[in-house]
């Protein structure tokens, strides 16, 4: 049971970090970046890297559960 | 530049520092405070990144399935399949910090002596790492010191996060990120050569999402790009044979040496920037 709301919480932040990931790609977000306006890349790159290895997690902690 | 960068990349001595500190010291027509400068290096980089992928083509091929066959089952039963786990706990705390950090730290770019500096801290933290790893040696030969330690897949996930997370330290001019994370790794348990490898293969998606991120402004700044991919390909060449000296290397080299040498290199640096005799 742990397991699977541990799953189910890294799954959602997946999803937070691809939708944080997207506002930097489109230049909305310019929270903790070095120039105030256009499309943040390296940011962007950065949290879809964090929503890959939150899936990963949630499918390792899912799993445990089998 | 290009055999410069690409020889001191993967040795533990800082392409970062020398590329800041050489051309100063040789009167090169480099402006390090132009804004083509840092992507000019990322360019370098990529000709690293493309060396460090030929050299393990093979591993990168298992790591990769690795890592989608692991992520998938949501157990890891290979090595690779484990490798490819380190690597990604390894990548994300260096990626952090690079992007929130980066700007910070470019400031410090454009200074040799805060590179001649770094060089001989650098020089030293390779010497601490070597004085605590003897500290955990036993047995008389290098072989037999070497054949106490674990493989690159033997390293804990807290260390793969650890020795990732000194990669940071390597946007520092002068701090070498090989030279950091073999050292990490040396002190997480592994042999020099499985240490070296470690750090080659945790540094190669760094240097390359770093450098595809950053191409589209070297392409901006109007500089020749010709030229700067020639540069390029001279580093990877640079690259891979510095890569297949320093594996032979660590089978049984210590990196004392290239903390001698860097402390050498900076102080020396210094004092020539210091009283102008360059």
């Amino acid at each position: 049971m742990r397991s699977t709301s541990l799953a189910v919480g890294l799954g959602v932040l997946g999803i937070v970090f691809i939708v944080i990931a997207a506002l930097y790609a489109v230049g909305v977000l310019q929270i903790l970046t070095s120039t105030t306006s256009g499309p943040h890349y390296k940011h962007a790159v950065l949290f879809a890297v964090l929503a890959v290895a939150s899936f990963v997690a949630a499918s390792f902690a899912r799993s445990r559960t089998a | 530049m290009g055999l410069l960068q690409g020889a001191s990349e993967l040795f533990p001595v800082s392409s970062l520092g020398h590329a800041v500190l050489v051309p100063s010291l040789l009167h090169w027509s480099f402006k390090q405070s132009d804004p083509s400068f840092l992507p000019f290096l990322v360019l370098l980089h990529l000709g690293t990144a493309t060396a460090l992928l030929v050299l393990y083509r093979g591993q990168w091929v298992a790591i990769i399935s690795g890592f989608f066959t692991a992520a998938i089952r949501g157990q890891m039963k290979t090595d690779s399949e484990r490798l490819a786990m380190l690597l990604l706990v390894g990548t994300i705390p260096a990626a952090v910090l690079g992007v929130f950090l980066e700007s910070r730290i470019k400031s410090l770019f454009a200074s040799p002596y805060v590179a001649a500096g770094f060089l001989v801290v650098n020089g030293l933290l390779m010497l601490g790492f070597e004085v605590v790893r003897r500290r955990h040696e036993k047995g008389g030969s290098r072989v037999e010191q070497e054949s106490q330690f674990a493989n690159a897949e033997r390293i804990s996930f807290r260390a793969a996060a650890l020795v990732g997370a000194c990669q940071a330290l390597a946007f520092l001019p002068g701090i070498s990120r090989s030279g950091v994370t073999i050292g990490g790794g040396l002190l997480a348990g592994l042999r020099h050569q499985e240490a070296a490898r470690f750090s080659f293969l945790l540094a190669t998606p760094v240097i390359l999402g770093a450098g595809l991120v950053e191409l589209p402004e070297l392409f901006k700044s109007g500089v020749p790009v010709l030229e700067y991919v020639a540069a390029a390909v001279l580093s990877g060449i640079a690259a891979y044979a510095s890569a297949r000296f320093l594996l032979r290397y660590f089978r049984s080299g210590r990196l004392d040496p290239y903390g001698w040498y860097c402390i050498g290199a900076g102080l020396a640096g210094l004092a020539l920037l210091h009283f102008g005799l360059w």
